[in-house]
């Protein structure tokens, strides 16, 4: 498995997530929590997130993600950072519960 | 909050990716849970494209199942847990087998340890299926199973009874049962008793092997007693020859072979 396939598959996975509302804005940025963004980002994303904030006049995590696209979240942070935020949104929605199949 | 087609896109990304195989599929959507939660229609084309395909694979029953398919049917925590064990696989960092081509099947030696014919399962019979009229099927005499009582029983302290006589015996000797009169075979080409066994080849020993000669130099040529004993085994009478020339059927000129003109 490589690097771009794995990191395309959670680029989807984080898409999906947000396309049906299995998770939210703010629930990614509660897992992908500033100090991890700082950290990762690199620093012209950085700075159109901040511009963009500044344009609009407010940094909500829609507008954070507006800019740091899934592909972007999935280039850049940490994959397990994001799946911390899958799992969460999982066990939110009851799927994670033992299966006695 | 559409969780089935995030799971739709999940694992259809990750199959296309090769993230995941059929196989990681299979191991969580199992047969057995197929066969609980599949519908008989699905059912009904699955078993269709494995009676048509010349193997049948995980591929096979991911790709005719479909995964949206898979994730409308199969409950989510299996689903999830599929999706559970890619993502620690990925975030683990083991190396699977590079993706293979869609179209292009898993050849046997890079998935033997995870790839096995999968046994599909019957299918639940109860319910539905009384509910369908039973097709006409023609039946024909009752053919008894060759594992009969006799030996279908399953009993290995039985044994096995020798096959009877097949030839009815005759007291009059005539018919087929005069050939089972007695113990001796139908003579086949030789209508003068058998002679005595040839006495050269008992009285003749077989050379032995002398130092310095090997056991080859007689193993290229099969030893005969006699040089006449052929002639022997071979004699025919002269009743048992056939008279061609007196028989109607036979051609014995070449000239009415060929086309008239």
């Amino acid at each position: 498995m490589s690097n771009d396939q794995r990191q395309a598959w959670f680029a989807r996975m984080m898409e999906s997530g947000l396309e049906n509302d299995i998770f939210a804005p703010s629930d990614v940025l509660a897992h992908a929590t500033p100090d991890v963004l700082a950290s990762h980002l690199p620093a012209e994303l950085l700075s159109k997130v901040l511009a963009s904030s500044l344009a609009a006049g407010s940094m909500t995590p829609e507008r954070v993600l507006e800019t740091v696209t899934p592909e972007l979240m999935a280039k850049h942070l940490p994959h397990d950072v994001l799946w911390q935020c899958i799992a969460a949104a999982a066990a939110r929605a009851g799927v994670n519960k033992t299966v006695g199949s | 909050m559409n969780l089935k087609a995030f799971f739709v896109a999940t694992l259809s990304s990750a199959l296309d990716l090769g993230i995941a195989s059929p196989d990681d599929v299979l191991r969580h959507v199992t047969p057995d849970v197929l066969a609980i939660h599949l519908p008989r229609p699905l059912w009904a084309r699955l078993l269709t494209a494995c009676v048509g395909a010349p193997r049948v694979d995980a591929q096979l029953v991911v790709e005719t199942i479909g995964v949206p398919n898979l994730c409308e049917h199969i409950p989510a925590p299996i689903i999830w847990a599929c999706i559970e064990e890619l993502a620690a696989r990925a975030l683990g960092g083991v190396v699977i087998a590079p993706a293979v081509a869609p179209s292009s099947r898993p050849n046997a030696e890079a998935t033997a340890s995870v790839s096995r014919p999968i046994p599909l399962p019957t299918p639940p019979p109860p319910a539905e299926l009384r509910a369908t009229p039973p097709t006409p099927i023609a039946v024909g005499p009752s053919i008894p199973s060759p594992l009969s009582a006799s030996e279908g029983d399953g009993d290995p302290s039985r044994s096995r009874v020798p096959p009877s006589q097949r030839f009815r015996q005759s007291a009059t000797n005539s018919g087929i049962g005069r050939l089972a009169t007695s113990s001796a075979r139908r003579p086949q080409a030789q209508a003068a008793p058998a002679p005595p066994p040839p006495e050269p080849v008992a009285a003749a020993p077989l050379p032995r092997v002398k130092r310095g000669q090997t056991e080859s130099d007689y193993d290229l040529e099969t030893f005969v007693g006699g040089k006449d004993d052929w002639k022997n085994a071979l004699a025919v009478e002269d009743e048992q020859l056939v008279d061609w020339s007196a028989a109607d059927e036979t051609v014995t000129h070449a000239e009415e072979l060929r086309p008239k003109r």
